[in-house]
Formats: structure tokens, C-alpha cells, sequence
């Protein structure tokens, strides 16, 4: 230890970037190589006996899914989010969301809406919390199995987002409580809906469903390129338009601001299916399989939904384009990835 | 008009919990996830936090502790101070950025399974905070470690450490993988929440921002107070996990509670000790280590589980011993095998700090006194060699630390010894007698290769210190040296070994 040591180069970030002539991005320098259960030569993804139930449990539903690349440390989120970026970007959001509520309280508007509004209100939207807090669930679970800390990180911000979703829903079921006091608005009445509605059950078994789905692979392809982009056409885009239609335009403006998190969503989850295709092309039939086995899933969901549209508001809408409406979305989304022609060409196009 | 008040509607948030028809509820809540054991399952419709918070107050706060955060560290990095640092501030630094940021990403997979297997809406949500709190923690212990890069190569190590097999990360990842990410939530939210943050990140905490500022490192201080303040947010969820648990299954609760404390005790041991009683400077410590822990932890721990009607852990009298001997050995065994670590061990027994080290500790002359003494000979006689490690020492199958705790022998001689276990046709080696008995009980778990295991079975070739370290990932710009010989020999040079010892022992209970 005496003898001086050579005086090697001075390092400009971590050698985990390996010999690189661009510096890292902030976001990179954080996020990357986070998870030490993905490191390279690894037994097992847990430090204790390589066959415990735990290592099993990794081995089988992360590391052996269908869903494959050969170096998943790789993958970038478009947005970049980091921590800083999200909770900034999102307590600005906040404030709009804030502004709009008081603007619209300070209006009246809750008490003054048509009885046919307030019935769809409490048939759809204030009973669904419970699904969006299925999708925290499931984006949680997404989470904590993905390969890299690059997409747990993405999907631990989505999960956060599904809180906040929950949060504005919440705030406004106090709202129309207080402003609809004959409506059952409240009460044990969500659950019920959530539970029995027979508009609601197609959804509630997707959610269930997808809840009971542990290979990471299918359940990320399942809840975030199938079930999310369908549902979330109803449910945001197209129950906001109904919303404004029927008069409610504090209901339009949320969701336009809460979409901002399902459309950053869906950015990753394309680029992640891209990525994964691009690098290993056997990820592309496992991704059309699932996609397929969930779509019907994620289609009955909708159509449930569109019945409810269809009937409740003063002015509804054909519960048939409804449906349509979220298919078209949800295949507009995937275009890219599926078109098994697109995907051969891109493979042999590195 | 002003928006309504939290409590208002929070109760919406929190009740998001149905019957699933369409799956089994064991289909979607897994026992061997969600181990609600002899709990019934409607028991835990009363899991509710104490200290509510919603997602916009979440986002704001937060907003604000990153932006003061980060204008601090931008405001110093102006400033030259690092340069100004003590080499032994430094290597606790060291320590804690390796040992520390990725350790706080397992939290954040750890709060990501209580998110989705937590077993009442409203503690999901408490998870959902939480993976966001360490994600924080993870982003900002990384980055700040990462300035540093540039200036001296083993803050690479802030990242590198835990894709390494080297013997600490290995000790560390044994015990963060079986107390915060591979176990049931509610084993989970006993050991990470309860045991560990509300106990023992006090501890790494309190005392390192208070030795930072001591040191003059005001970024740093800055940086773990910062993150210390999210600890009571989402720690919380130990608690109603505790009494529910307590409530229906007490013995299993106790013996959870048991097993991670000794675990947390264990790691501590290996890092906070030696980081306090022998790197931070004589004139900066306030506290020994085993003052700290009497102060912070021990007092507060047992007070906590007799809150919850448990006992003391069966092993409590191996545990307060050990205060006394546990991280000398240890640093003595960082500080031999100091090419295997990603800082600059100071050895730290000057005749000065000796001194200090037996007024806090009795024995300590008796025990560990002539070993340093044969280190300064070796040093005095310009034969730094004769001090580095040749071979590996045994390593305890429970804990991944080396067997190297001294014990009194019945005619008062204190000696290293280890706790055998003949399983299965093969004998396991323990640091102590509660790592033996942990093992026994968990042993499907934990019975689990150490890295002796692996080097007597020939998985680290070349069989020499050069194929360990090659096996362990360090390289030698970062590879681990004294930081500086001279301050802790100079006191003896020319002197009898035995003088000096027994000299300065009586110093110290005059
Ligand atoms: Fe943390
Ligand atoms: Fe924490
Ligand atoms: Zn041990």
C-alpha cells in the first residue's frame, strides 16, 4: 500500500456509465442503476438462498417473463422525470386544479347542475375510485418487479399520479355531497355502484383480473397499453366532453389537467414496448399475444361504461361510438408497436 | 370561498377497499405476500395512520424542501470546502453515500410492495407516499455523492457499491433484502418502518448531521436533515401494523421485531460505530458510539415495544455487551482489511484518542490495545506490509459480518471466538450466539452462501487477495488506505510496546 498508486484519469461521473464522452443528464445520474436485485452477475435477485420463495417469485415473474431486452439499463423515459421534475411539475398542477375549484365553488355551479348530470355523476365518477385505486395497485406492482430502476421510477410516479386521480375524486364527491344532499352521493353508495352496477362489473372484473396477474411483462402490457388507454378515453376524454355538453365544465377542465399524467403514462409505456421490441424481438409476439388476450377485456370494460353514458346524462351519447371511441383510442396508441411489419422492420434497422 | 378542509373529504381517499367476486380474494391479496397469519382479514379494517397528509399538501412541501435543498448544495458548491474537509469526515461520508443511496432505493421497491399488498386502502396510500419519499432520498443521496466524483474516485462507490460483491455490500444487501423487500407487508412494515426507521435512521441521522456540522461539511448536514424530515411521514406505518399484530399474534409480532433489530444493530455496528468513535476527530465527538446508542436507541426501543406489550428481545444481555466490543472489532477488521473498502480508514488510536477510547471503554486497553500495538510496531519499523491482510477471515452465516467479537474467557482473557452450527452436513460459522439461533429459525431464508462460502468452494479465482478484490469489484483508485500513518504511530515511536499500553490504561482511570 506504500508504493504509489498510478494517478488514473480523474472520473467525471460514475464508471457504471461505463467510457462515455457525453456527460449524464441529471436524470440519468439518478436514476440510473438503482435497483441492485437487477445487477449484472447475480445469483439471485436476493441476497438469501437462491431457491427462497422470494427469489422464486422474482426468477419467475421478472426475470423469466416473456418481456425481454438484453440490457434494460438502457431505456430512458421521454419525459425524464426525475423526483424534483415530478413533484414540481405536479404542485403547479395542483394550483390550476385548486384555482378551478374555488372558482367554480365561489359560482355555485355543484348546486345548480341538471338532476340527469348528478344521477351520471354518481353512477360513474364518484364510484370510480375504487378502480383508479386498482390501477395504483397494479402500477405499484409494475413498479416493484420492473427489470430497471428507469421504469420502476416511471411507474412509482404513475402510481403517485393514480393517488392524486383518487384525491380529486374524493374532494368532489364531498363536494357534490354537500352540494346534492337528495343524490346518494357519499355514502355507501360508490361501493355498491362499484360492486353491483352491472355497467361497472366488466370493468371491476378487468381491474380484478389484471390485480391477479403477476408475470410483469403481462401485467404491465395489461394495465398500461390495454386496459388504461381504453378506459382512459372514457372515463377522461370522453366523459370530459360529455361533462361540458351536460354543462359541467369545472368535470371537463379536471380531467384535462389530470390527463396530462395518463398521456405522460402513455409515452413511457410506448417507449418501454419500443425499446424492449427494438432490443430483443421476441418481446414483440409476447406483446401481441397479451395485448390480444386483454383487449376484449378492456373492450367489455368500456362498453359497460358507455351503457351508463348512454342513459343517465340529459344529453348522452351512443353508447356504441363510445365504445368505439376507446377502441380507436387505445389501437391509435399501440399503431406503432403491433404492425408485425413495422416491427420486423424496425428490429432489422437498429 | 375557499376549498374544503382535508378532513372533509379525506375519508373518500382512504375507503377504497371492496369484495372482489371476479378473483378469489387470495388470488389478489396472496398469504405469502400479504401474511396476515392469525390475523383475520377484517381486522385490518382499523389500520389508520396518525398523521394524515393528501396529495396536494404532499407535492407542495415536497416542492419546497427539494428547491431550499438543492440551492443550498448550489449555493456551496461555489464555495472550495471540500477541499477543507477531514480525511476521516470524508470517509464517513464515503461510507454513507455507498452505504446509504442504494439502501434507500430498496426502501422505495420495499414501499412499492406495501402499495400494492398493504392490507387497507389507506395504507397503500401511506406506501404510495413512501416510494415516493425514497425515491427522493435514493435521487439526492446519489447525486450529492456524485459531485464528488471528479475530486476523489471513491464516491464512484455512492453507485458502484451494491453491484459489487464485496464482503460489506454483500452483509448489507443480506440484511436489506430480507427486512425490506422480500418479506410479507406486514413483516415488512414491522421491520422497515417500525424497527428500522423509527429506531435506527434516527440514529445514522442525528448523529451524522450533527458530526457534519462539526466538521464544517454544511451540505451535507443540509442534505440528511432535509431527509430525515419525510421519516415521520411515512415510518408511521409501522405503528397501526404493530398493534394489529400485537393484538392477534403477539409471538409472532416479538419475534419479527427481535430479528430485524438485531439485524439493524448488527450493520450499524459495522458503519455508524466506527464512523463515530474512531473517524470523526477527537475534538469533534460529543458522544461514543455506545453513549449515542444508550441515548438514542435503547431507551426509546424498549420503552416503544413495552408500549406495545412485547418484552425485551431474548438476547438483550449479548446485545448490551456487545456495545462494548462489537464495532472495535469491526473496525479493526475494516481497518486490516482496508484495501477491500471504498474509503480511507483512519485507525484512530493516537495516544490521544486511546485515552479517549478507554474512558468510554473500560476493556478497551485490555481487548484491543496490544493488537493496534503490534499494527504501530510494524508501521514504526517501516514494514506497512507486515499490516495488510494475506488471508480472509470467517464470516457469520446470519449477519455476512466477520466473526470477530471478543468475549471475557472464564480466567478473564478476552477472546475472538465463533458460534458453530453443524446443518445439514455442514458447519456454519457465527459472529454470536443470537446470528446462530436467527438462522436457526430462518434458516430456509437465510442459509445462504458467504463469501468465505464461495472462496473455499472456488468460486473466486485466483485464490489470492488479488482474485478477492477482483471478485469484490474494487479497483485501485478506490481501493481503501490509511489516510495518513504517522498521526496515530508518531506518539510511540521508540518505545516498549507493554509500557505504553499499560501507561496509557492508567491514564485513564486516574
Ligand atoms: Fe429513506
Ligand atoms: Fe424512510
Ligand atoms: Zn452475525
Amino acid at each position: 500500500m506504500t508504493e504509489q498508486v498510478r494517478k488514473p484519469r480523474a472520473r467525471r461521473t460514475f464508471s457504471a456509465f461505463g467510457e462515455i464522452r457525453k456527460m449524464p443528464s441529471e436524470y440519468e445520474i439518478v436514476t440510473h442503476g438503482q435497483n441492485w436485485t437487477t445487477r449484472q452477475n447475480r445469483t439471485s435477485a436476493f441476497e438469501q438462498n437462491p431457491s427462497s420463495a422470494p427469489n422464486m417469485w422474482f426468477k419467475t415473474y421478472r426475470d423469466n417473463s416473456a418481456l425481454q431486452a438484453h440490457d434494460w439499463e438502457q431505456f430512458r423515459d421521454p419525459d425524464q422525470y426525475t423526483y424534483r421534475t415530478y413533484v414540481n411539475a405536479q404542485a403547479e398542477s395542483e394550483l390550476k386544479v385548486h384555482g378551478v375549484l374555488e372558482e367554480y365553488s365561489a359560482a355555485g355551479s355543484a348546486a345548480a347542475l341538471a338532476p340527469g348530470w348528478v344521477e351520471t355523476l354518481a353512477t360513474l365518477y364518484t364510484p370510480s375510485r375504487y378502480p383508479v385505486h386498482g390501477f395504483q395497485q397494479i402500477e405499484a406492482y409494475i413498479g416493484h418487479m420492473a427489470p430497471t430502476s428507469y421504469v420502476t421510477n416511471a411507474a412509482g410516479l404513475a402510481t403517485a399520479d393514480f393517488l392524486r386521480r383518487v384525491t380529486t375524486i374524493a374532494y368532489r364527491t364531498r363536494e357534490l355531497q354537500l352540494a346534492q344532499p337528495s343524490s346518494d352521493i357519499g355514502t355507501d353508495h360508490e361501493r355498491r355502484v362499484w360492486e353491483t352496477h352491472p355497467g361497472w362489473q366488466p370493468a371491476r372484473k378487468a381491474v380484478e383480473s389484471v390485480l391477479a396477474t403477476y408475470d410483469w411483462g403481462e401485467a404491465f402490457t395489461a394495465l398500461n397499453l390495454v386496459l388504461l388507454p381504453t378506459l382512459d378515453d372514457v372515463l377522461s376524454r370522453q366523459f370530459g366532453e360529455i361533462a361540458r355538453d351536460n354543462g359541467d365544465e369545472l368535470t371537463w377542465l379536471l380531467h384535462g389537467f389530470l390527463d396530462a399524467d395518463n398521456q405522460r403514462r402513455n409515452r413511457w409505456s410506448i417507449a418501454l414496448a419500443e425499446f424492449a421490441i427494438t432490443q430483443q424481438p421476441t418481446s414483440a409476439s409476447a406483446i401481441d399475444k397479451w395485448v390480444a388476450r386483454w383487449s376484449p377485456i378492456a373492450d367489455a370494460a368500456a362498453q359497460g361504461l358507455a351503457t351508463i353514458l348512454a342513459e343517465t346524462p340529459e344529453i348522452p351519447r351512443n353508447a356504441d361510438a363510445v365504445t368505439a371511441g376507446a377502441k380507436a383510442a387505445r389501437e391509435g396508441l399501440l399503431r406503432g408497436i403491433l404492425a408485425p411489419a413495422e416491427a420486423v422492420a424496425k428490429v432489422s434497422a437498429p | 370561498m375557499t376549498l374544503l378542509k382535508r378532513e372533509e373529504w379525506q375519508g373518500f381517499v382512504r375507503d377504497v377497499d371492496w369484495t372482489p367476486t371476479y378473483v378469489d380474494y387470495e388470488a389478489i391479496y396472496p398469504e405469502w405476500h400479504c401474511g396476515t397469519g392469525k390475523v383475520p382479514r377484517e381486522a385490518w379494517q382499523g389500520w389508520e395512520e396518525s398523521y394524515k397528509v393528501s396529495y396536494p399538501e404532499y407535492v407542495a412541501t415536497q416542492r419546497e424542501k427539494e428547491s431550499s435543498t438543492y440551492a443550498v448544495k448550489a449555493a456551496l458548491q461555489r464555495s472550495n470546502t471540500f477541499q477543507d474537509l477531514d480525511e476521516g469526515w470524508k470517509s464517513a461520508t464515503k461510507m454513507h453515500f455507498g452505504g446509504v443511496a442504494l439502501v434507500e432505493y430498496a426502501a422505495v421497491i420495499g414501499e412499492l410492495k406495501m402499495a400494492r399488498f398493504g392490507l387497507n386502502g389507506s395504507w397503500r396510500n401511506m406506501a404510495t407516499f413512501g416510494q415516493l419519499d425514497e425515491m427522493r432520498h435514493a435521487q439526492i443521496t446519489t447525486f450529492f455523492g456524485h459531485e464528488f466524483v471528479g475530486q476523489d474516485a471513491q464516491y464512484d462507490w455512492t453507485q458502484k457499491t451494491f453491484h459489487t460483491n464485496d464482503w460489506v455490500p454483500i452483509a448489507l444487501r443480506n440484511l436489506f433484502d430480507g427486512m425490506m423487500v422480500a418479506p410479507n407487508v406486514v413483516d415488512l412494515a414491522i421491520e422497515l418502518p417500525f424497527t428500522f426507521e423509527t429506531g435506527f435512521t434516527n440514529l445514522q441521522f442525528i448523529a451524522l448531521s450533527a458530526d457534519a456540522l462539526e466538521s464544517g461539511d454544511v451540505n451535507f448536514a443540509n442534505m440528511i436533515s432535509s431527509i430525515q424530515t419525510d421519516e415521520a411521514r411515512h415510518s408511521q406505518q409501522g405503528g397501526p401494523t404493530m398493534e394489529i399484530l400485537v393484538e392477534h399474534d403477539p409471538v409472532r409480532a416479538q419475534w419479527v421485531i427481535d430479528k430485524s433489530f438485531w439485524g439493524s444493530a448488527r450493520a450499524f455496528a459495522a458503519l455508524t460505530g466506527p464512523a463515530m468513535d474512531y473517524y470523526t476527530p477527537l475534538e469533534h465527538r460529543k458522544q461514543s458510539y455506545r453513549e449515542f446508542m444508550e441515548e438514542w436507541i435503547i431507551d426509546q426501543y424498549i420503552h416503544t415495544i413495552e408500549d406495545y406489550g412485547l418484552k425485551k428481545p431474548w438476547y438483550w444481555d449479548e446485545f448490551i455487551t456487545g456495545l462494548d466490543t462489537w464495532h472495535h472489532g469491526l473496525h479493526m477488521g475494516l481497518w486490516y482489511w482496508r484495501p477491500t473498502v471504498w474509503w480511507r480508514p483512519k485507525a484512530g488510536v493516537s495516544k490521544d484518542e486511546r485515552a479517549w477510547l478507554a474512558s468510554k471503554y473500560p476493556n478497551w486497553e485490555n481487548v484491543y490495545g496490544d493488537k493496534w500495538d503490534v499494527m504501530i510496531d510494524q508501521v514504526n519499523a517501516n514494514n506497512v506490509a507486515a499490516t495488510l491482510p494475506e488471508t480472509l477471515p470467517w464470516l457469520c452465516s446470519t449477519c455476512h459480518l466477520p466473526c470477530c467479537n471478543a468475549t471475557p474467557s472464564r480466567n478473564g482473557e478476552w477472546k475472538v471466538r465463533t458460534w458453530q452450527l453443524d446443518y445439514d452436513g455442514k458447519k456454519y460459522h457465527f459472529c454470536t450466539n443470537a446470528c446462530r439461533q436467527i438462522f436457526w429459525k430462518d434458516r430456509d431464508n437465510v442459509n445462504h452462501e458467504t463469501l468465505i462460502d464461495r472462496f473455499l468452494a472456488g468460486q473466486i479465482q485466483p485464490m489470492d487477495v488479488g482474485g478477492i478484490l477482483n471478485y469484490m469489484g474494487m479497483t485501485p483508485d478506490a481501493m481503501g488506505d490509511d489516510p495518513d500513518y504517522g498521526a496515530w504511530t508518531r506518539d510511540y515511536i521508540g518505545r516498549a510496546v507493554e509500557g505504553i499500553a499499560a501507561a496509557t490504561v492508567q491514564g485513564a482511570t486516574q
